[in-house]
Protein backbone atom coordinates (compact mmCIF):
# COMPACT_ATOMS: atom_id res chain seq x y z
CA UNK A 1 0.00 0.00 0.00
CA UNK A 2 1.34 3.32 -0.72
CA UNK A 3 2.24 6.11 2.14
CA UNK A 4 0.13 8.27 2.19
CA UNK A 5 0.43 11.57 3.78
CA UNK A 6 -1.55 11.88 7.03
CA UNK A 7 -5.24 12.97 6.83
CA UNK A 8 -4.61 16.38 8.79
CA UNK A 9 -2.06 18.71 8.79
CA UNK A 10 -0.86 20.82 11.51
CA UNK A 11 -1.56 24.18 9.78
CA UNK A 12 -4.86 23.36 9.09
CA UNK A 13 -4.85 23.18 12.78
CA UNK A 14 -3.30 26.00 13.20
CA UNK A 15 -5.95 28.34 10.56
CA UNK A 16 -9.38 26.98 11.22
CA UNK A 17 -11.12 26.73 7.56
CA UNK A 18 -14.27 28.54 8.27
CA UNK A 19 -17.73 26.85 7.17
CA UNK A 20 -19.85 29.71 5.34
CA UNK A 21 -20.19 27.69 1.78
CA UNK A 22 -21.05 31.18 -0.08
CA UNK A 23 -17.75 32.34 1.01
CA UNK A 24 -18.59 35.94 2.03
CA UNK A 25 -15.53 37.92 2.57
CA UNK A 26 -14.60 38.90 6.10
CA UNK A 27 -14.22 42.44 6.86
CA UNK A 28 -11.25 43.57 5.22
CA UNK A 29 -10.19 45.45 8.87
CA UNK A 30 -9.80 42.04 10.29
CA UNK A 31 -8.18 40.59 7.60
CA UNK A 32 -5.02 41.90 8.02
CA UNK A 33 -4.74 39.80 11.82
CA UNK A 34 -3.23 36.38 11.49
CA UNK A 35 -3.72 35.87 15.06
CA UNK A 36 -7.66 36.46 15.05
CA UNK A 37 -9.19 32.33 15.15
CA UNK A 38 -12.28 33.72 13.97
CA UNK A 39 -11.34 35.07 10.74
CA UNK A 40 -11.94 32.91 7.26
CA UNK A 41 -8.73 32.47 4.96
CA UNK A 42 -8.68 34.26 1.79
CA UNK A 43 -9.12 32.65 -1.52
CA UNK A 44 -5.52 33.05 -2.28
CA UNK A 45 -4.97 31.13 1.11
CA UNK A 46 -7.28 28.79 0.58
CA UNK A 47 -5.80 27.85 -2.77
CA UNK A 48 -2.04 27.32 -1.43
CA UNK A 49 -3.60 24.97 1.46
CA UNK A 50 -5.25 22.89 -1.06
CA UNK A 51 -2.68 22.39 -3.22
CA UNK A 52 -0.34 21.98 -0.38
CA UNK A 53 -2.86 19.64 1.31
CA UNK A 54 -4.99 17.94 -1.67
CA UNK A 55 -2.45 17.68 -4.45
CA UNK A 56 -0.43 15.12 -2.92
CA UNK A 57 -3.39 12.13 -3.43
CA UNK A 58 -3.36 12.76 -7.17
CA UNK A 59 -1.29 9.54 -7.77
CA UNK A 60 -3.42 7.51 -5.75
CA UNK A 61 -6.82 9.34 -7.19
CA UNK A 62 -5.96 9.17 -10.50
CA UNK A 63 -4.85 4.99 -10.21
CA UNK A 64 -8.34 4.60 -9.20
CA UNK A 65 -10.02 6.58 -11.95
CA UNK A 66 -8.10 4.72 -14.37
CA UNK A 67 -9.40 1.32 -12.92
CA UNK A 68 -13.11 2.88 -12.85
CA UNK A 69 -13.50 4.48 -16.22
CA UNK A 70 -11.02 1.67 -17.88
CA UNK A 71 -8.94 4.65 -19.97
CA UNK A 72 -6.69 6.93 -19.30
CA UNK A 73 -8.35 9.89 -21.39
CA UNK A 74 -11.24 9.43 -19.13
CA UNK A 75 -9.29 8.87 -15.73
CA UNK A 76 -7.61 11.92 -16.60
CA UNK A 77 -10.56 14.13 -17.31
CA UNK A 78 -12.82 12.32 -14.13
CA UNK A 79 -9.77 13.62 -11.97
CA UNK A 80 -9.47 16.93 -12.84
CA UNK A 81 -13.20 17.59 -12.69
CA UNK A 82 -12.53 15.93 -9.39
CA UNK A 83 -10.52 18.39 -8.17
CA UNK A 84 -12.63 21.14 -9.32
CA UNK A 85 -15.10 20.40 -7.16
CA UNK A 86 -13.10 19.81 -4.14
CA UNK A 87 -12.31 22.92 -4.65
CA UNK A 88 -14.98 24.29 -4.93
CA UNK A 89 -16.17 22.97 -1.96
CA UNK A 90 -12.80 23.03 -0.10
CA UNK A 91 -14.22 26.20 2.52
CA UNK A 92 -16.78 23.70 3.64
CA UNK A 93 -14.48 20.88 4.06
CA UNK A 94 -14.51 20.00 8.19
CA UNK A 95 -10.93 20.12 9.10
CA UNK A 96 -10.00 16.92 10.99
CA UNK A 97 -11.88 14.47 9.11
CA UNK A 98 -10.55 12.71 6.52
CA UNK A 99 -9.43 14.39 3.58
CA UNK A 100 -8.34 11.62 1.48
CA UNK A 101 -11.88 9.76 2.13
CA UNK A 102 -13.08 13.34 1.60
CA UNK A 103 -11.19 12.98 -2.08
CA UNK A 104 -11.93 9.41 -2.82
CA UNK A 105 -15.81 10.32 -2.05
CA UNK A 106 -16.11 13.19 -4.62
CA UNK A 107 -13.97 11.03 -7.41
CA UNK A 108 -16.40 8.62 -6.84
CA UNK A 109 -19.53 10.18 -6.91
CA UNK A 110 -18.21 12.64 -9.93
CA UNK A 111 -17.75 8.70 -11.72
CA UNK A 112 -21.14 7.84 -11.19
CA UNK A 113 -22.91 10.99 -11.88
CA UNK A 114 -20.90 12.24 -14.92
CA UNK A 115 -19.13 9.07 -16.43
CA UNK A 116 -20.97 6.03 -15.90
CA UNK A 117 -24.13 6.93 -17.87
CA UNK A 118 -22.02 8.33 -20.13
CA UNK A 119 -20.13 5.40 -21.02
CA UNK A 120 -21.43 2.92 -23.68
CA UNK A 121 -19.40 0.64 -23.34
CA UNK A 122 -21.56 -3.08 -23.13
CA UNK A 123 -19.62 -4.44 -20.23
CA UNK A 124 -21.02 -1.08 -18.00
CA UNK A 125 -24.07 -1.30 -16.22
CA UNK A 126 -26.19 1.34 -14.84
CA UNK A 127 -27.64 -0.09 -11.74
CA UNK A 128 -26.05 -2.48 -8.86
CA UNK A 129 -29.14 -5.22 -9.44
CA UNK A 130 -27.28 -5.42 -13.00
CA UNK A 131 -23.64 -5.16 -12.13
CA UNK A 132 -24.69 -8.21 -9.57
CA UNK A 133 -26.52 -10.26 -12.00
CA UNK A 134 -23.05 -9.53 -13.98
CA UNK A 135 -21.13 -10.75 -11.33
CA UNK A 136 -23.00 -13.89 -10.78
CA UNK A 137 -22.47 -15.04 -14.44
CA UNK A 138 -18.18 -14.33 -13.96
CA UNK A 139 -18.68 -16.58 -10.52
CA UNK A 140 -20.31 -19.42 -12.23
CA UNK A 141 -18.51 -19.41 -15.47
CA UNK A 142 -15.12 -19.28 -12.90
CA UNK A 143 -16.49 -21.78 -10.75
CA UNK A 144 -16.31 -25.59 -11.20
CA UNK A 145 -14.31 -27.49 -13.36
CA UNK A 146 -10.56 -28.36 -14.12
CA UNK A 147 -8.20 -27.56 -10.61
CA UNK A 148 -7.30 -24.03 -10.07
CA UNK A 149 -3.77 -23.02 -11.00
CA UNK A 150 -1.24 -23.44 -8.34
CA UNK A 151 -1.01 -20.20 -6.36
CA UNK A 152 2.40 -19.69 -7.60
CA UNK A 153 1.49 -19.56 -10.97
CA UNK A 154 -0.27 -16.65 -10.63
CA UNK A 155 2.85 -14.95 -10.00
CA UNK A 156 4.00 -15.31 -13.51
CA UNK A 157 1.07 -13.59 -14.81
CA UNK A 158 1.72 -9.73 -16.07
CA UNK A 159 0.33 -6.85 -14.47
CA UNK A 160 -1.41 -6.33 -18.09
CA UNK A 161 -3.63 -9.97 -17.06
CA UNK A 162 -4.10 -8.48 -13.58
CA UNK A 163 -5.56 -5.41 -14.95
CA UNK A 164 -7.58 -6.89 -17.48
CA UNK A 165 -8.91 -9.51 -14.95
CA UNK A 166 -10.13 -6.32 -12.86
CA UNK A 167 -11.51 -4.71 -16.15
CA UNK A 168 -14.14 -8.01 -16.45
CA UNK A 169 -15.31 -7.57 -12.97
CA UNK A 170 -18.47 -5.02 -12.59
CA UNK A 171 -17.36 -1.84 -11.26
CA UNK A 172 -18.85 -1.26 -7.84
CA UNK A 173 -16.88 -5.10 -7.02
CA UNK A 174 -13.59 -3.40 -8.87
CA UNK A 175 -13.95 -0.14 -7.04
CA UNK A 176 -14.65 -1.96 -3.92
CA UNK A 177 -11.61 -4.24 -4.37
CA UNK A 178 -9.26 -1.28 -5.21
CA UNK A 179 -9.70 1.04 -2.39
CA UNK A 180 -9.37 -1.79 -0.17
CA UNK A 181 -5.86 -3.47 -1.54
CA UNK A 182 -4.41 -0.93 -3.25
CA UNK A 183 -5.65 2.25 -1.39
CA UNK A 184 -6.03 0.35 2.17
CA UNK A 185 -9.14 2.53 3.25
CA UNK A 186 -11.37 0.72 6.10
CA UNK A 187 -14.58 -1.06 4.87
CA UNK A 188 -16.32 1.44 7.10
CA UNK A 189 -14.49 4.30 4.77
CA UNK A 190 -15.12 2.41 1.92
CA UNK A 191 -18.62 2.40 2.59
CA UNK A 192 -18.70 6.05 2.65
CA UNK A 193 -16.80 6.67 -0.26
CA UNK A 194 -19.07 4.68 -2.71
CA UNK A 195 -22.18 5.60 -0.24
CA UNK A 196 -23.14 1.61 0.49
CA UNK A 197 -23.99 -0.53 3.95
CA UNK A 198 -20.69 -1.81 5.20
CA UNK A 199 -21.92 -5.33 4.80
CA UNK A 200 -22.40 -4.66 0.88
CA UNK A 201 -18.95 -3.50 1.11
CA UNK A 202 -17.28 -6.60 2.96
CA UNK A 203 -19.48 -8.95 0.01
CA UNK A 204 -18.38 -6.65 -3.20
CA UNK A 205 -15.05 -7.32 -1.73
CA UNK A 206 -15.25 -10.60 -0.71
CA UNK A 207 -16.72 -11.94 -4.22
CA UNK A 208 -14.51 -9.20 -6.18
CA UNK A 209 -11.27 -11.21 -5.11
CA UNK A 210 -13.13 -14.51 -5.14
CA UNK A 211 -14.04 -13.05 -9.10
CA UNK A 212 -10.32 -12.36 -9.57
CA UNK A 213 -9.03 -15.52 -8.85
CA UNK A 214 -11.41 -17.33 -11.15
CA UNK A 215 -10.45 -15.08 -14.19
CA UNK A 216 -6.72 -14.81 -12.98
CA UNK A 217 -6.51 -18.81 -12.83
CA UNK A 218 -8.12 -18.69 -16.69
CA UNK A 219 -5.50 -16.68 -17.88
CA UNK A 220 -2.68 -18.64 -15.98
CA UNK A 221 -4.59 -22.16 -17.88
CA UNK A 222 -4.81 -20.32 -21.50
CA UNK A 223 -1.30 -18.96 -21.14
CA UNK A 224 0.01 -22.72 -20.07
CA UNK A 225 1.15 -21.73 -16.87
CA UNK A 226 -0.74 -24.34 -14.82
CA UNK A 227 1.86 -26.86 -13.83
CA UNK A 228 4.77 -24.84 -14.43
CA UNK A 229 5.39 -25.73 -10.42
CA UNK A 230 4.57 -29.11 -10.72
CA UNK A 231 2.34 -29.13 -7.31
CA UNK A 232 -0.76 -30.67 -6.82
CA UNK A 233 -3.20 -28.62 -4.80
CA UNK A 234 -3.95 -29.41 -1.25
CA UNK B 1 -13.82 -28.23 -0.35
CA UNK B 2 -13.37 -29.43 3.33
CA UNK B 3 -10.57 -31.04 4.86
CA UNK B 4 -13.73 -33.34 5.82
CA UNK B 5 -12.70 -33.07 9.81
CA UNK B 6 -15.03 -31.78 12.41
CA UNK B 7 -14.27 -27.83 13.36
CA UNK B 8 -15.87 -25.49 15.69
CA UNK B 9 -16.45 -23.59 12.39
CA UNK B 10 -17.74 -24.81 9.69
CA UNK B 11 -15.88 -24.13 6.50
CA UNK B 12 -17.93 -22.51 4.90
CA UNK B 13 -18.60 -19.79 7.67
CA UNK B 14 -14.62 -19.17 7.29
CA UNK B 15 -14.52 -18.88 3.55
CA UNK B 16 -17.30 -16.51 3.56
CA UNK B 17 -15.16 -14.56 6.15
CA UNK B 18 -12.23 -14.39 4.72
CA UNK B 19 -11.69 -11.55 3.43
CA UNK B 20 -13.03 -9.34 6.51
CA UNK B 21 -10.44 -11.81 8.27
CA UNK B 22 -7.76 -10.58 6.49
CA UNK B 23 -8.81 -7.01 6.56
CA UNK B 24 -9.22 -7.07 10.08
CA UNK B 25 -13.04 -6.72 9.46
CA UNK B 26 -13.66 -9.46 12.50
CA UNK B 27 -14.24 -9.22 16.04
CA UNK B 28 -11.67 -10.75 17.97
CA UNK B 29 -13.87 -13.90 18.67
CA UNK B 30 -15.06 -14.76 15.22
CA UNK B 31 -10.80 -13.86 15.00
CA UNK B 32 -9.73 -16.12 17.12
CA UNK B 33 -12.02 -18.53 15.78
CA UNK B 34 -10.88 -18.31 12.34
CA UNK B 35 -7.20 -18.44 12.89
CA UNK B 36 -7.88 -21.63 14.97
CA UNK B 37 -9.92 -22.96 12.21
CA UNK B 38 -7.07 -22.31 9.52
CA UNK B 39 -4.02 -24.23 11.83
CA UNK B 40 -6.25 -27.39 11.29
CA UNK B 41 -7.74 -27.13 7.94
CA UNK B 42 -5.72 -27.13 4.54
CA UNK B 43 -8.03 -26.21 2.52
CA UNK B 44 -9.27 -23.23 4.02
CA UNK B 45 -5.93 -21.89 4.72
CA UNK B 46 -5.05 -21.90 0.62
CA UNK B 47 -7.91 -20.58 0.34
CA UNK B 48 -6.70 -17.58 2.72
CA UNK B 49 -3.35 -17.90 0.72
CA UNK B 50 -5.14 -17.21 -2.18
CA UNK B 51 -6.95 -14.13 -1.75
CA UNK B 52 -3.16 -12.70 -0.25
CA UNK B 53 -2.48 -13.65 -3.47
CA UNK B 54 -4.29 -11.77 -5.14
CA UNK B 55 -4.33 -8.99 -2.98
CA UNK B 56 -0.27 -8.82 -3.70
CA UNK B 57 -1.30 -9.17 -7.38
CA UNK B 58 -3.99 -6.18 -7.33
CA UNK B 59 -1.47 -4.00 -5.70
CA UNK B 60 1.40 -4.65 -7.88
CA UNK B 61 -0.54 -4.11 -11.15
CA UNK B 62 -2.09 -0.64 -9.67
CA UNK B 63 1.72 0.01 -8.83
CA UNK B 64 2.70 0.39 -11.97
CA UNK B 65 -0.05 3.52 -12.86
CA UNK B 66 1.74 6.29 -14.11
CA UNK B 67 -0.07 9.87 -13.60
CA UNK B 68 0.22 11.76 -16.84
CA UNK B 69 3.05 13.82 -17.33
CA UNK B 70 1.67 17.12 -16.81
CA UNK B 71 -1.52 16.89 -14.76
CA UNK B 72 -0.50 17.76 -11.52
CA UNK B 73 0.50 21.19 -13.17
CA UNK B 74 -2.64 21.39 -15.36
CA UNK B 75 -4.80 21.01 -12.01
CA UNK B 76 -2.54 23.67 -9.99
CA UNK B 77 -3.00 25.62 -12.82
CA UNK B 78 -6.59 25.25 -13.99
CA UNK B 79 -8.47 24.55 -10.58
CA UNK B 80 -6.22 25.92 -7.79
CA UNK B 81 -4.67 28.79 -8.88
CA UNK B 82 -8.40 30.60 -11.14
CA UNK B 83 -9.76 31.43 -7.29
CA UNK B 84 -11.75 33.84 -9.37
CA UNK B 85 -14.62 31.42 -10.06
CA UNK B 86 -15.12 31.38 -6.32
CA UNK B 87 -15.41 34.57 -5.71
CA UNK B 88 -18.98 35.60 -4.70
CA UNK B 89 -21.42 37.19 -7.54
CA UNK B 90 -18.52 35.86 -10.00
CA UNK B 91 -20.42 34.17 -12.77
CA UNK B 92 -17.66 33.42 -14.70
CA UNK B 93 -16.71 29.82 -15.62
Amino acid sequence: MPEAPAATDPHRSEQPVGNDPTGEPSDPSDACDPSDPGRELSDEELSTLFATDALPYLDQLYGTALRMTRNPADAEDLVQETYAKAFAAYRTFQQGTNLRAWLFRILRNTFINDYRKAQRQPRFQPTDELGDAQMLDIETRSAGGSRSAEIEALELLGDDDVSAALAEIPEEFRTAVVLADVEGFSYREIADIMDSPVGTVMSRVHRGRKALRGLLDKYAKNQGLVGAWGGEES
Amino acid sequence: MSCGRPHETPCSQVVASLSAYIDGEVGAEEYRLIAVHLTECPPCEHQRQEVRRVQALVARASAGIATPEGLRERIRVTVVSDTSHRRPGNDQE
